[in-house]
């Protein structure tokens, strides 16, 4: 980065190859192009198909098509309107989030719905806070350097230029970034909060280093997106057109260069040619009927719990328990990232229900220490529960009846801290198939999730230094929640059949032109939020496919030739 | 009469004796309605806000507060069991009160579920029958009555009490791992209490705030967030009627 790229900010910078932030209405959300979106014919093969229109398959689908790649992409829920469809309330939210039946299964089971997935055109950055930090160089060789789970078969230095690329897409706002691999970002830091500020006084005064960002929210106007309104519904899906989701930073561009978005389209199989082994297509339900879209590629982008999900729907002779699944590490190594909050209470109004609540962070506590007791580490941000929020934030250490009334009605004076604890891939925790049906006669997963003993002393750690800060800003009394955020793996990358399901390129071992693009790939997960990582991956994706270093699109039914990479 | 609130005195774990202090010490809310009329916020009522909000937003929040929907989920008798529940669960002890089970009912009539459910547990649909019974047979067993609306005040605290801390065992109870049970049913009744405005004004939540946003929320350097002209003030020593406000729309 030149120094006067560090120093001038805002809408100097913008992308040059991704023109969805001058393609939506100024006044309008939704999409405006949606009039001269193409429309591909079931009985021609296009280049690729894309299952799931999230932060995988949406970047990698407008890379593709500025290449002039024919894309259709299935999508199991709504094509969003913001101002029709969204709300600036929590229950009425509900629709963003996959609400259809998961069980939940373990010695620590997670709760899906909207604590993390989405469903709709946007996926699950329709509703994420808003936080985009990187990766740090570490986290793709934890095994060499720490000595626990995995290394990644790709290197934070091959993944560097896609970082950056998306994020002057978002585009990001946030300090001059210290940890990791020092970056800046092109948008100032937004302006912080008092219950923002309570948080940073204390961090400060232990000797906690925090940084305002980074978010992936507009901090001036960005294109045709205005500056946030601070409003604090990030969480809800963003009807300002401030916060990033692929909906409106990628899909606008994706459309004009001709790709298609099918929603409403459930996908139910990815099929392959019994005789010679790569996929032809994938089958799906719309408005009920069944249909059938070939391709000379698939590049399924459903996320940690609908990616294998699909795959082991699959079923061949080739593969007869999963499609990519005959070494048996399809829905392995799910990962969770804990995320217990402590709440803190203080003589001052603070009302964080104004702000986004994804205001400060530090990844002081992100490398391993090992006289912390526990390899790897956690990072620490801001969250500004909504009322639903936080009555489940007092419920979760039991209260009820007048005592949840009495610290409801002290909303107020309260502000949150959360951590995200990197916890380790275990392949027991993993996705299968339950014997219930849902309403397409598919196979309802089933997500067992069980923590380890070095997640334990983690999480516990992370905790207690929650606790330090909301002392040392001198706190009258805190709440605690123990949960869990995010979701990553199922179907990561590796270096051979054996210990993943894709290569390095994210091609499918054993299925040469199947792609996966999303985070399921994740060998592990560092202490940072999924949605910037995932999206880097993808462009790193597309730009291998455009050089044609994997051939998977060239031609019907070939065989794709993986290159060096 | 009022609190002072940059203490904590008032709060459960603060307290001696770990209860929450009496809302009966509370102004009446003056403006607007807040469950049971505890007015932390005595003079804010979010639904004057209700013009600034976008479409999509005030139709479902106002339907929410105008259009209360009918029982038809639960039988009359699960019902009667399940509304005495909710009410003990948010501490409904009085008119008005956040018709809670109607937006539960609802919210299962319409199979909105929550994406998620535990191995071991039923369909958060028949977890809330299943709970309806145990209720009736906790009742029955304890106070020999006919139902667990039936049973005396103190009976059905008790029952509720242990209930949450997952001491129930036998009959509808042995389907399901209590303290899932008991989160299964906290899940939906905090959703449909605090998506309600009269809750948003009893906690002085400033509510939905699209496409107005907010302007004044503070900075470190402050002491405390500043507020916006409309947002509500709260019950302290002093006559909130003297203090800076917003002039009450005609």
């Amino acid at each position: 980065m030149t120094p006067i790229g560090g120093l001038v900010k805002g809408v100097t910078r913008m992308p040059r190859d991704n023109d969805s932030a001058w393609l939506l209405h100024p006044h309008r959300r939704g999409l405006q192009n949606l009039d001269r979106m193409r429309r591909y014919s079931e009985r021609e093969e296009v280049d690729i198909v894309i299952v799931g229109a999230g932060a995988g398959g949406l970047t990698l689908a407008q890379r593709l098509a500025r290449a002039g790649w024919r894309i259709v992409i299935l999508e199991k829920g709504p094509f969003w309107d913001p101002d029709r469809d969204w709300v600036s309330d929590e229950a009425g939210s509900h629709g963003i989030y996959w609400t259809d039946k998961r069980i939940i299964g373990g010695s620590d089971p997670i709760e899906m719905g909207k604590n993390n997935s989405g469903v709709g055109v946007g996926g699950s950055m329709t509703h994420f806070a808003g936080y985009v930090p990187r990766l740090h160089p570490s986290d793709f060789e934890v095994r060499t350097r720490d000595g626990v789970a995995v290394d990644w078969p790709i290197s934070y230095q091959e993944l560097r230029a896609s970082f950056e690329r998306v994020e002057r897409e978002l585009p990001v706002s946030g300090q001059d970034w210290p940890w990791g691999d020092p970056h800046t970002y092109s948008h100032s830091p937004h302006p912080i909060s008092a219950a923002a500020g309570v948080a940073w006084r204390g961090a400060e005064d232990c000797g906690i280093e925090m940084r305002v960002g980074p978010v992936a929210i507009t901090n001036g106007a960005f294109g045709n997106r205005p500056h946030c309104i601070y409003r604090g519904f990030c969480l809800q899906g963003c009807k300002v057109n401030a916060k990033a989701s692929p909906l409106i930073t990628h899909l606008p561009d994706a459309i004009e260069h001709g790709a298609e978005v099918r929603a409403d389209a459930m996908a139910l199989r990815v099929e392959i040619d019994e005789s010679s082994g790569p996929c032809t297509g994938v089958t799906y339900v719309q408005a009920g009927r069944e249909h059938f879209q070939p391709a000379a590629a698939v590049a399924v982008c459903g996320y940690a719990i609908e990616t294998p999900r699909l795959l082991l729907s699959s079923t061949s002779r080739r593969f007869p328990n999963g499609l990519a699944n005959n070494e048996d590490q399809v829905g392995r190594y799910v990962m969770v990232q804990g995320a217990t909050q402590v709440a803190a209470r203080f003589p001052i109004d603070l009302r964080m229900y104004k702000a986004p609540p994804p205001e400060v962070s530090s990844e002081q506590f992100y490398e391993t220490d090992e006289s912390r007791g526990f390899a790897r580490g956690f990072s620490i941000q801001t969250v500004s529960p909504l009322p639903i929020g936080w009555a489940e934030q007092v419920q979760a250490e039991g209260h009820w009846g007048a005592d949840l009334r009495e610290y409801m009605r002290d909303y107020n004076h309260w502000t949150v801290l959360g951590v995200l604890c990197e916890l380790m891939p275990r392949p027991e925790n993993r996705v299968t198939l339950a014997d219930e049906k849902d309403q397409y006669g598919q196979p309802v997963a089933r997500f067992d999730y069980s923590l380890c003993e070095n997640d334990h002393r983690n999480i516990a750690f992370a905790t207690a230094k929650m606790r330090e800060i909301w002392e040392h800003a001198g706190a009258q009394d805190t709440l605690q929640i123990d949960r869990y955020a995010h979701l990553v793996g199922g179907a990561r990358m590796g270096f051979s059949p054996e210990d993943s399901v894709v290569d390095r390129n994210h091609v499918a071992w054993g299925v040469p032109n199947l792609l996966i693009a999303d985070g399921s790939v994740l060998p592990t997960e560092g202490a940072a939020n999924p949605a910037l990582v995932i999206m880097a991956l993808a462009d790193r994706l597309a730009g291998l496919l455009r050089e044609k270093r994997i051939d998977s699109s060239a031609g019907a039914r070939r065989r794709a030739t993986v290159g060096a990479g | 009469m009022g609190v002072d609130f940059t203490s904590a005195e008032h709060l459960p774990k603060v307290r001696a004796g770990g209860e929450a202090a009496d809302p009966a010490e509370l102004p009446r809310q003056r403006r607007g309605i807040t469950p049971q009329m505890h007015g932390r916020y005595p003079d804010y009522d979010v639904l004057e806000q209700a013009r600034h909000w976008d479409d999509a937003t005030r139709k479902v929040v106002l339907g929410r507060v105008e259009q209360v929907p009918e029982i038809r989920f639960f039988s009359p008798r699960e019902a009667a069991s399940l509304k005495e529940l909710c009410d003990l669960l948010t501490a409904q002890d009085a008119e008005p009160r956040i018709p809670v089970l109607n937006y539960v009912d609802e919210k299962y009539l319409r199979g909105r579920l929550d994406g998620f459910q535990f191995a071991d547990m039923p369909d958060d649909r028949d977890t809330w029958r299943a709970v309806a019974r145990g209720l009736d047979e906790q009742a029955h067993s304890r106070a020999e009555a006919p139902s667990f609306a039936a049973a005396p005040p103190e009976v059905r605290l008790a029952i509720v009490s242990d209930f949450a801390g997952g001491r129930l065992e036998g009959g509808a109870w042995s389907e399901l791992n209590v303290k899932r049970a008991f989160s299964v049913v906290m899940r939906a009744v905090l959703e449909s209490f605090y998506s309600h405005p009269w809750a948003w004004n009893e906690i002085g939540f400033g509510g939905p705030a699209y496409p107005r946003g907010y302007s004044r929320f503070g900075s470190p350097h402050l002491q405390g967030a500043e507020r916006e002209p409309w947002e509500g003030v709260e019950a302290y020593d002093e006559d909130p009627v003297s203090q800076d406000r917003e002039a009450p729309p005609s």
